[in-house]
């Protein structure tokens, strides 16, 4: 069962009415039931390597409060071993097993995450080590975030399971317009542009020049409507059952450098990188070349992450060079804008600041989307062959989609952008509309249902694809 | 756990509006094909009394408009694309839901089958097939409204869980119809969508010019009794026999190959053990194969007139079926019927293809003057000669290189013919009394005696054409086209 089928529509009203009905401290069973039952119809054996993780989370944390009692903070030898062995043995199983080639166990990087973030915390003393086994468990396995995040911490999840707020009428709307909006991103823009990008990419030596450029773009656009659009639906989906997520995603293609992107995008993995791997590591504290290690260090990491293929570590590193060379040449870039005398809060400034941004972004996203570091290098010298006559020469649309599905494409790049700017500038789109008259909401409401179900690519002929996350 | 009331009443009717809008844009966006072909079978199922059950065979060739036209019996055309005889078996079930027929005529075509799904069919066939006849199936299922049967149904045809939902929610794969909407699928909101006035049937108005002819199969055995085509073709027998309904199985006539003449001795053993009459037009002659095929597989208008007669005087024949011509509550099936005969009578008159026109000419709704001048490529071509001769006795055509002229007189029931210098005098017409004269090779005299100033046959304008054909009206002699033709070898083009 995926977020986009059927059988996830049916089991959401029915989760979400149990949820409603049922006493409060029983909620986190039933919660736990429905993301057993969720998890399980995706793949029983998976729910093995589940179990597992959770078994050896659950221990090892007790294990560690157990011994660090009376212990300075930074916990015995003992704990140390159990903590270190805990975290080995998750970490060689994520990457074991989300190769697939002995078991795939869908989601396994984000619950791993969560489960290490956890143990982190108990080893740290940052945290009390849950003795209710269902409680951690649904922490772990905890439905709307299992596939792909957010990567939430036991701080924030476990008092919610434990007391969960009132679901009133407010919240389930509010929760209805995220999920609204996730399968808008989802199906309208991220599976369309998917279309023309998996058609173009499929032999980008082919294409003319431009084609490849735009397919590019929109490659940067169909993971991040990908994502942030299984995103919205999960934090969606938990604010119904009466559980606040964190926000994993923050406008980033409006972010001005790089090391904001990284503030803005996968909030949830960054954060979980920064306080797990970066400080850790001594963060920024001892001195700037340790500072710019510490920096590289957490791309490798994340682009290991992602993916064991090569390219994915060039995505990383690419990252972690951007913002190198974005501290190095801080003192030359501020001459410059002191010399020019360039208004730095100008809006044509920050503008500049977002498109430099965002198309290292971008080409950033070519080693993460090419299968080899071979066809990155191709689609890159590719994207800068000039072809503008495939404007005029109808070629444009010769990419598996029609123009008017294009159309509806670039529509929902704009109205993307749009939200982005809005949400930049602290303009929350869903308190607005939740605040507007009964008719208003309804239009709107209705009018993006609508708008799912007929320009959305699901159905027949169409294998609704999985969310790009789902695989790491 | 706070709600309250008007929370509750505000999700329902939140709910109920939203379900009313997607309905809506479920029915302007479903494909209107199984509607329009099924809409007036559902308003006139208590008004039919006989089923025609098939394939695309059935639907070019049996005409409900005909039938009513010549023997006032009410029939529909229930034949659906592709349709193989499990999906006419299930066709019939549902559609003895809702009338009930007094007769059924179920063609035998692709008896041969030996595939139970249609989204596996077997390994002879390619992807593009599969698609195809999943395609086709919607045509038959999409009209019949979801309920056990149809589960049944699409269960029994289609083997993929995934394939199978589009036949359940038809939303499911029509939503992606947005970018072809017209007005007609707007229509459908109000219940104004366009409608198939042949009751079900379709006409095409082709002519196939070379049909294959195959090879005798080697034995009379038949396909051995044992394809899914023959285990559901007794099914339909028995549901009918059960039922108390009238059967005929059928075999119309078409390019048949060595496979099909196989399915044809099956069919008729089968009958025979079912004691049921097999109609098999192969053998009777009654179509021609050369003038009434739109295609190798399919008859053309004119096929399907003589073919829907052929089939009327056989259940005209028991006596037990009424004539509702006359009777104002039928009213619909003679508009049908006059529809299709004007339709007839358009291509006559005025059709693109000079094969075609020649071929509905035949019809005698209109009279014709044909000329063809010297030399023409005509002369070489053996299909136009068939054509033409159709309207004559004589062998003229054949030993002729021109000039030639053929007046067909319909009103007189007389038939003129000239070739090479020979004259036509007092030929006496509903145009007039009519004097033909070759003169030369660019001119030549064809006028009413009436009316000397006229040269029907002589237009500087058009002279490089070497072929014209005039109709005129029966009774008034009122010109009603004068087509111009070009021939290269046995390509023509209309001027």
């Amino acid at each position: 069962m995926q977020f986009v089928s059927f059988g996830f529509l049916l089991l959401l009203p029915v989760a979400a009415i149990v949820n409603f009905i049922i006493p409060r401290k029983f909620r986190y069973i039933w919660l736990l039931v429905i993301s057993a039952a969720f998890y399980i119809s995706i793949d029983v054996k998976a729910a093995a390597v589940m179990a597992g993780t959770i078994v050896i989370t659950y221990f090892a944390a007790v294990m560690i409060e157990k011994f660090s009692e009376g212990a300075d903070k930074t916990g015995t030898g003992r704990t140390r071993l159990i903590f270190a062995l805990a975290v080995i043995t998750e970490v060689a199983a994520m990457l074991i097993f989300r190769s697939g080639k002995i078991l795939g166990a869908i989601g396994i990087s984000f619950y791993m995450l969560k489960s290490i973030g956890y143990l982190a915390d108990v080893y740290r003393g940052d945290e009390k080590a849950e003795h209710n086994p269902l409680m951690l468990a649904l922490f772990v396995s905890f439905f709307p975030q299992v596939i792909s995040g957010p990567i939430e911490r036991a701080g924030n999840m476990l008092p919610q399971f434990a007391y969960p707020v009132t679901v009133d009428f407010d919240r389930m709307r509010d929760g209805f317009l995220q999920i609204l909006w996730g399968y808008f991103l989802k199906l309208v823009i991220a599976d369309r542009l998917a279309i023309y990008v998996n058609s173009v990419y499929q032999a980008p030596e082919n294409c003319p020049g431009t084609i490849v450029a735009i397919a590019t773009v929109m490659y940067s656009f169909e993971i991040y409507c990908d994502f942030a659009g299984y995103s919205s639906i999960a934090i969606g989906v938990a604010r119904i059952l009466g559980i606040d997520v964190m926000k994993n995603f923050d406008s980033p293609y409006m972010a001005k450098s790089v090391a904001e992107f990284w503030r803005r995008w996968h909030i949830s993995l960054s954060t979980w990188l920064k306080d797990y791997v970066y400080i850790p590591l001594g963060g920024n504290r001892k001195g700037t070349t340790r500072k710019y290690l510490n920096i590289i260090i957490v791309f490798v990491v994340s682009g290991i992450w992602h993916g064991s293929a090569l390219t994915f570590l060039v995505w990383g590193l690419l990252h972690a060079i951007y913002q190198l060379i974005g501290y190095i040449a801080m003192p030359l870039r501020d001459k410059i804008v002191e010399v020019l005398k360039i208004d730095r809060n100008g809006l044509s400034h920050r503008t500049i600041k977002t498109i430099i941004t965002f198309f290292f972004v971008n080409l950033a996203w070519i080693f993460f989307r090419a299968p080899s570091l071979e066809q990155a290098f191709v689609i890159i010298k590719k994207s800068f062959e000039f072809t503008p006559w495939i404007f005029t020469d109808k070629s444009l649309y010769n990419y598996g989609l029609s123009v008017s599905s294009f159309n509806v494409g670039m529509i929902g790049i704009i109205l993307l952008i749009a939200m982005d700017i809005l949400n930049f500038n602290d303009i929350e789109i869903r308190e607005r509309i939740i605040g507007q008259s009964i008719w208003y909401r309804w239009i709107i409401m209705i009018g993006a249902i609508l708008a799912i179900l007929i320009f959305g690519i699901w159905g027949a002929g169409y294998n609704a694809s999985s969310f790009i996350y789902q695989q790491f | 756990m706070k709600i309250k009331i008007s929370s509750i009443i505000k999700t329902a009717a939140f709910l109920c509006a939203t379900v009313a809008c997607v309905f809506a844009a479920s029915i302007v966006l479903r494909s209107k094909d199984s509607d329009f072909k099924y809409k007036d079978f559902f308003e006139k199922a208590d008004q039919i009394d006989v089923l025609f059950m098939g394939s695309s065979h059935v639907i070019n060739a049996l005409n409900p408009a005909v039938l009513y036209e010549q023997y006032g019996i009410t029939s529909y055309n229930m034949g659906g694309h592709g349709s193989v005889m499990q999906a006419t078996y299930w066709e019939l079930i549902e559609a003895l839901q809702y009338s009930n027929p007094k007769c059924v005529v179920v063609d035998s075509y692709m008896l041969q089958k030996d595939y139970q799904y249609l989204d596996v069919m077997d390994e002879s066939y390619s992807d593009d097939d599969r698609q195809s006849s999943i395609s086709q199936l919607h045509l038959n299922l999409d009209c019949w409204p979801l309920d056990k049967l149809k589960i049944a149904i699409v269960k029994d045809l289609i083997q993929d869980p995934e394939i199978q939902k589009q036949f359940l929610a038809d939303f499911y794969v029509y939503h992606n119809r947005w970018e072809e909407l017209g007005s007609n699928d707007y229509k459908a909101l109000f219940g104004n969508e366009d409608r198939n006035n042949l009751f079900g049937a379709e006409m095409r108005y082709g002519i196939e010019l070379a049909p294959g002819i195959y090879p005798e199969p080697a034995d009379k055995n038949g396909l051995g009794g044992h394809t899914v085509g023959e285990e559901y073709l007794r099914k339909i027998i028995d549901e009918c026999q059960r039922r108390g309904i009238d059967i005929y199985v059928t075999f119309l006539t078409c390019s048949a190959t060595t496979d099909d003449k196989r399915a044809i001795d099956s069919a008729q053993i089968i009958c025979d053990q079912y004691g049921v009459p097999f109609v098999n037009m192969q053998e009777m002659g009654v179509v021609d194969l050369y003038t009434d095929l739109n295609d190798p597989g399919h008859m053309n208008a004119l096929g399907s007139i003589k073919a829907t007669e052929c089939i009327g005087a056989l259940i005209a024949e028991s006596g037990d079926l009424p004539d509702h011509r006359g009777d104002a509550a039928y009213s619909d099936w003679e508009k049908g019927a006059e529809s299709f005969r004007s339709s007839i009578y358009d291509m006559e008159v005025g059709s693109d293809s000079i094969y075609q026109q020649l071929d509905y000419l035949t019809q005698n709704d209109v009279s014709m003057i044909l000329y063809i001048n010297e030399g023409s490529q005509a002369f070489g071509d053996n299909q136009m000669q068939r054509l033409i001769h159709n309207f004559t006795v004589t062998p003229k055509i054949y030993h002729t290189d021109g000039p030639y002229i053929l007046i067909n007189d319909v009103a007189s029931g007389q038939i003129y013919e000239a070739s090479g210098s020979e004259m036509l005098d007092h030929v006496s017409t509903s145009l007039g009394t009519l004097h033909y004269e070759p003169v030369e090779h660019l001119f030549r005299f064809l006028y009413a005696e009436e009316d000397p100033e006229t040269n029907f046959l002589y237009d500087d304008s058009k002279s490089d054409y070497d072929i014209q054909i005039i109709t005129y009206d029966n009774e008034t002699g009122e010109v009603l086209s004068h087509n111009y033709y070009k021939s290269y070898g046995s390509n023509y083009t209309k001027g």
